[in-house]
């Protein structure tokens, strides 16, 4: 046949209907007024907004300025009560938590007791499986809510969850532990308002879409995660505490931080949070007073699977490798001084660090390789790490250390994630050195001490390196009943020696809050939690 | 695309049934007899060639590479493999006299290791090519010689295999296996490639088949198999050299890709696109560890598609 | 109402006939194609839920738990049938964080179409122009210098030129202009951040679609309608645009056409390079995270744009080719 009318009308719309694609509907991002906002750089979101299923920064991020803690932490790094009216305990065991009065969610109701209890039991039922579960396993109850894969749980609630009255609340935990108190500050422990759960009981996803918190912002419209690129969030004017100095706060998705950094050069956004290392010099000469530099609690380690292969079995060899390492370089050439060189296990910034208390962390290239001939170490070891979030340039840095350093091989295994790593490692088909890192849950010496090195933490927490010492377990356990926070922190700094002299891992650096503002806003302070303090922020013209 | 279009396919697939003769040794169909040594069109093509200035470039060029892969101690003498050769407190210098092209980010000098990621490109290229050109070109002859059932599987197999976008596909692939080497890059590009060389064979084999003098060797009882490898085959294999040539220097190229992407080569192994994405990050600060790679690798891609173009035309003289 | 005579009615049932056909014809590669690639997401190691959470290691009962909200602990080919099925409801699932694959893929399939569309205009204009250009200066310098330029084109790949051209035109012309003329990442300045990576990602095919337009048109020019047009003292001018571009036209729409679906397929590096969220990073990304929806939802896309695509092309070959009949 010959082509007639028809097939050109068809070709012809077809063509002119993806064309149409193409243009339409750019600007649907959620980039709506923003005109007057103040703007800050986040990373997607991994999940909508369910607070106890947010445990990554991005989210954690906006749910902070949806939501109001019970407590904070103020400049001198101290506990202050914030939502909570008072925290009280006389046996570190039994704490009665009462709110203040007048806060309300951003839907007018009542802030209640209530409202944590519900919140807290939600997350800590294994049928939710929030990812924020394992906060709670401290609480009397827990085990009920979480008999195992394949059983229901027995109860609906954890039994040591009481509400005393609209306002007041009391928390049983199993075992003593003088640290509660710091844990109330983190995004698991917010509440949640009755309208979040549906008829079956569970959080809706509507809610997740558009949450309503009780805290300085609330959200515009729902976020439809993949494809809005910005949250829009309005001041909430009904807060009863110190109220924010702007009314428009608008969280812009980015995937890289360089493309944010940019972006920030150009006036697009107003506050990033952790800048590039390519950034740091630029920064530095170019913002002045709006660049801030200061301590972070994250550490990054080398670990030795010691559970699973006696290679690294002699603390020597332990010591030699973490001696080989120059970390002062690293940090300062693959880093940019986005790290510092890490002393001791318990990280600067908070209370209980001692500089220099690691002396198997000081560079002695001579040093480390005798001792590490003496003691008959491998001619050849393996270092495995996953190779996102640029892990990989120090890794390889380490790897050349430790070869030109201790004269031996290192063998690099590359991973996709870290979980992979873990995975190899639980089911010792990987017996090589690892990398791994620690960003506080909440802000105790203690935190970097029980998750990562108590012998209960070998199957459930993040003990892998698979160190278990009976004397270390006694010394924490001591600190979490002790009654005073001195008397906490002074064993468990001695549990910290124990780390010292062992090196079931070994600290390489600690992380550093590099962040920098534009000349739109002034006052920006980021508090212990990486969460900018939004009462302090003002907008300069 | 498919059988829409052209007619030819389907013409194709009535004109099959071979005449078998009973081992009649036939010597003479008309190509095989006149394929005297000087008139051939091999030799024809050679003389051509041997003046072309872009053939001479491109094989003053390739030659250069291929020495570099083989002994790339001729060129640099710093063994890029040896930890002690990189100090970190050197990294992201500019070009010197002790480094010509600067180091990069681990202090590591980025000459010896330009230099010696030629190995591990040139080694996907031409083991790809190679298993393409055997795996395609077979599939590709048999298709089109026989036509029929066989046909028709293999060109809706080879259609899935067009939908799917290669790198994308390459990425997949190379995802499943933890560590990337050369020889799981060359696995992933030749599943993906494959099918285009199936195409051309089978398309020129196809054409070969209603020649004149094909005709002629079956009317004078050839044999399925003779007329296929002696007949068929020399025709038809002049178009898949030069996509081949051509590929080889794409497939080089795409191993950079899949390398910068993080799927491809893994260190301590040294490949242009590793070193590429090693560099990236601070690019801004230190351009030369990126530039000089991508330099080497542009060149290397130029040096072949300059000999595919050279072959095409000595091969192919109505392109002209 | 449109009359329509019978010839032409029976040519546009048979036209109708042959779309369906052709629509049918796709559905074994859809399928082909999506199976292959749930096979290789499938075999990719690692655990989907377990990667979710960090670094922090999960409440195995927890994993389990979600494993199977997700049909994880079924056999492969059920966990095809749920999705396939899915997807012929127009459904194409949900990932793992419980959002729906097709809002995950909209916003950044719009990026990446943006990309590819700018970069197809940049083809057909540059290319057809240079090609046009060289075949009418056929032999003299000007030809030369092109076909010189676009062997270079061809050769460098597109890691380098994007680099290259981010360092050059987006760096280097800012620090010395102060003006910010090509974005350099990202997609916050409108059709303005696509210019220098469409341009990037179109290189190569813009070098091939030069090519093409030359040598296609060179060939017309000599044919024998040509010359007897030429003869008959027709304006040269009048000649090639009447004549020769139309039919020199038909390789290259073939070639756009079916270039779409390389172009979207190609991204991921431009993508990467520039970073722009479109498919080709949310794919890579995607195959990380183990989001096995996410990952098989956007080939399936990709398929359907290169059957679509090369549908197209079909019929506008038609067009214009009036000899050209469908069987």
């Amino acid at each position: 046949m010959r082509v007639t009318k028809g097939a050109k009308i068809i070709a012809g719309t077809a063509v002119l209907a993806l064309g149409l694609v193409a243009c339409g509907s750019a600007t649907s991002t959620g980039e709506t007024s923003a005109a007057g906002a103040v703007r800050m750089k986040i990373g997607e979101p991994q999940k909508l907004f369910y607070p106890g299923e947010t445990v990554e920064s991005e989210g954690v991020e906006v749910l902070a300025a949806i939501f109001a803690p019970l407590v904070k932490y103020d400049e001198d790094k101290k506990l202050v009560e914030y939502i909570a009216d008072s925290i009280k305990t006389s046996d570190n065991r039994v704490w009665t938590i009462k709110i203040k009065s007048g806060f309300t969610w951003h839907n007018g109701d009542p802030l209640t007791a209530q409202n944590y209890v519900d919140a807290w039991n939600y997350s800590a039922n294994q049928e939710n499986a929030q990812s924020a579960n394992y906060f709670f396993a401290r609480i009397q109850g827990y085990e009920d809510l979480n008999p195992g894969e394949g059983k229901t749980p027995t109860a609906k609630g954890m039994s040591g969850l009481k509400v005393i009255d609209e306002e007041t609340f009391q928390v049983t935990l199993t075992q003593p532990f003088s640290q509660f108190s710091t844990m109330l500050g983190y995004t698991a422990f917010y509440p949640l308002p009755e309208v979040a759960f549906g008829d079956d009981g569970k959080i809706t996803e509507e809610y997740a879409k558009k949450p309503i918190g009780q805290g300085l912002f609330k959200i515009d419209a729902p976020y439809n995660k993949g494809s809005d690129q910005a949250i829009s969030l309005t001041r909430y004017e009904g807060f009863k505490g110190e109220q924010p100095k702007f009314d428009k706060l608008q969280f812009k998705i980015y995937n890289s931080a360089e493309t944010a950094w940019n972006d920030l050069q150009g006036g697009n956004i107003d506050i990033q949070e952790q800048l590039p290392p390519s950034a740091i010099s630029t920064a530095k000469a170019e913002l002045g007073d709006r660049y801030i530099d200061q301590e972070d609690a994250g550490i990054g380690y080398i670990g030795f699977p010691l559970i699973s292969t006696d290679q690294y079995k002699d603390v020597r060899i332990r010591r030699a490798i973490s001696m080989a390492i120059d970390r002062k370089t690293i940090t300062e050439t693959v880093f940019s001084g986005t790290r510092a060189p890490a002393d001791d296990f318990i990280n600067p910034l908070l209370e209980g660090y001692r500089p220099g208390a690691c002396t198997a962390c000081v560079y002695d290239p001579a040093a480390a390789k005798e001792l590490y001939v003496e003691a008959g170490g491998p001619r050849t070891l393996e270092l495995g790490s996953n190779m996102d979030n640029g892990h990989k340039e120090w890794i390889e840095a380490v790897a050349n250390n430790l070869r030109s350093n201790l004269g031996i091989e290192v063998k690099v295994s590359p991973y996709e994630k870290f979980q992979q790593i873990l995975d190899e490692l639980d089911a010792k088909t990987y017996t090589g050195m690892f990398r791994s890192g620690w960003i506080i849950d909440y802000p105790s010496a203690e935190n970097y001490l029980t998750p990562i090195f108590s012998t209960g933490a070998i199957k459930t927490g993040s003990n892998y390196a698979g160190y278990s010492n009976p004397d270390f377990d006694r010394l924490v356990a001591k600190g979490d009943s002790a009654s005073s926070a001195e008397q906490s922190l002074k064993f468990y700094k001695k549990a910290d020696d124990l780390l010292l002299r062992d090196l079931p891992m070994i600290p390489v650096f600690y992380y550093r809050m590099n962040a920098a503002f534009s000349e739109h806003v002034k006052g920006v302070k980021i508090n212990l939690l990486n969460q900018v303090e939004w009462v302090s922020v003002e907008k300069a013209v | 695309m498919s059988d829409t279009v052209t007619p030819r396919s389907r013409r194709a697939r009535h004109a099959k049934s071979p005449l078998r003769s009973p081992g009649g040794p036939s010597r003479g169909g008309p190509a095989a007899g006149t394929a005297g040594r000087p008139a051939s069109l091999w030799n024809d093509a050679w003389h051509d060639l041997r003046r072309r200035p872009l053939f001479i470039a491109a094989a003053v060029l390739i030659g250069v590479i291929l020495l570099m892969a083989a002994v790339p101690q001729l060129f640099t003498s710093v063994d890029p493999y040896d930890a002690t050769s990189c100090r970190l407190g050197d990294a992201r210098q500019a070009p010197s006299a002790a480094h010509w092209f600067g180091t990069d980010n681990q202090g590591c000098d980025t000459l010896a290791r330009t230099v010696y990621g030629a190995r591990n490109s040139l080694l996907v290229g031409l083991s790809t090519t190679v298993v393409t050109v055997l795996v395609g070109g077979l599939l590709g002859l048999v298709a089109g010689f026989r036509g029929g059932l066989p046909d028709a599987l293999l060109s809706r197999v080879t259609e899935i295999f067009f939908a799917i976008p290669s790198v994308l596909g390459a990425l997949l692939i190379l995802a499943v296996f933890r560590t990337g080497t050369v020889w799981t890059v060359m696995l992933a590009l030749a599943v993906l490639a494959w099918p285009m060389t199936f195409r051309i064979m089978r398309a020129a084999v196809i054409t070969a088949k209603g020649q004149d003098y094909v005709v002629a060797a079956r009317a004078l009882g050839a044999s399925g198999r003779r007329l296929m490898f002696r007949h068929i085959l020399p025709n038809a294999i002049t178009s898949v050299i030069v996509v081949a040539t051509v590929n080889l220097g794409v497939f080089i190229a795409a191993e950079a890709g899949l390398s910068f992407l993080g799927v491809g080569i893994q260190s301590p192994e040294i490949s242009w696109g590793l070193m590429i994405a090693d560099a990236r990050p601070r690019f801004l600060e230190a351009a030369s560890p990126l530039l000089f790679p991508a330099a080497f690798l542009s060149l290397t891609v130029l040096a072949f598609i300059m000999l595919g173009d050279a072959v095409r035309d000595a091969l192919d003289p109505k392109l002209r | 109402m449109i009359r329509e005579t019978p010839a032409e009615l029976y040519e546009r049932l048979v036209l109708g006939r042959y779309i369906i056909r052709r629509l049918l014809q796709a559905i074994p590669v859809l399928l082909g194609a999506t199976l292959l690639i749930y096979a290789v997401v499938f075999a990719l190691p690692g655990d989907p839920i377990a990667s979710m959470y960090g670094e922090k290691r999960m409440d195995p009962d927890i994993v389990a738990i979600v494993r199977e909200q997700y049909h994880l602990n079924d056999p492969f080919i059920v966990q095809y049938w749920y999705y396939i099925s899915g997807v012929f409801q127009g459904n194409l699932g949900i990932t793992f964080s419980n959002v729906p694959v097709s809002e995950i893929i909209a916003g950044k399939f719009q990026v990446t179409l943006n990309l590819a569309f700018t970069a197809l205009v940049m083809e057909a204009v540059i290319g057809v122009g240079l090609g046009f250009y060289a075949a009418l200066r056929r032999g003299r310098a000007q030809d030369t210098m092109i076909l010189a330029s676009t062997l270079v084109l061809i050769s460098i790949p597109t890691l380098v030129t994007g680099f290259v051209l981010q360092l050059v035109l987006g760096v280097k012309l800012k620090q010395s202009t102060g003006i910010e003329v090509f974005p350099i990442a990202g997609v916050s300045d409108g059709w303005r951040s696509y210019l220098l990576p469409a341009f990037v990602l179109a290189g190569t095919s813009i070098a091939y679609l030069t090519r093409l337009t030359r040598t296609s048109l060179a060939e017309i020019l000599r044919a024998d309608y040509i010359r007897t047009a030429v003869a008959k003292g027709m304006p040269r001018r009048r000649v090639v645009g009447r004549h020769a571009l139309r039919n020199a036209l038909i390789p290259l729409v073939t070639y756009l056409g079916a270039d779409l679906g390389t172009l979207m397929g190609g991204a991921v590096i431009t993508e990467t390079i520039f970073n722009l969220p479109g498919i080709g990073q949310e794919l890579f990304r995607s195959v990380y995270e183990r989001q096995q929806p996410v990952v098989v939802g956007i080939v399936t896309l990709l398929v359907l744009v290169y059957i679509l695509a090369n549908l197209i092309v079909d019929l506008l070959y038609a067009v214009l080719d009036p000899r050209i009949r469908y069987e």
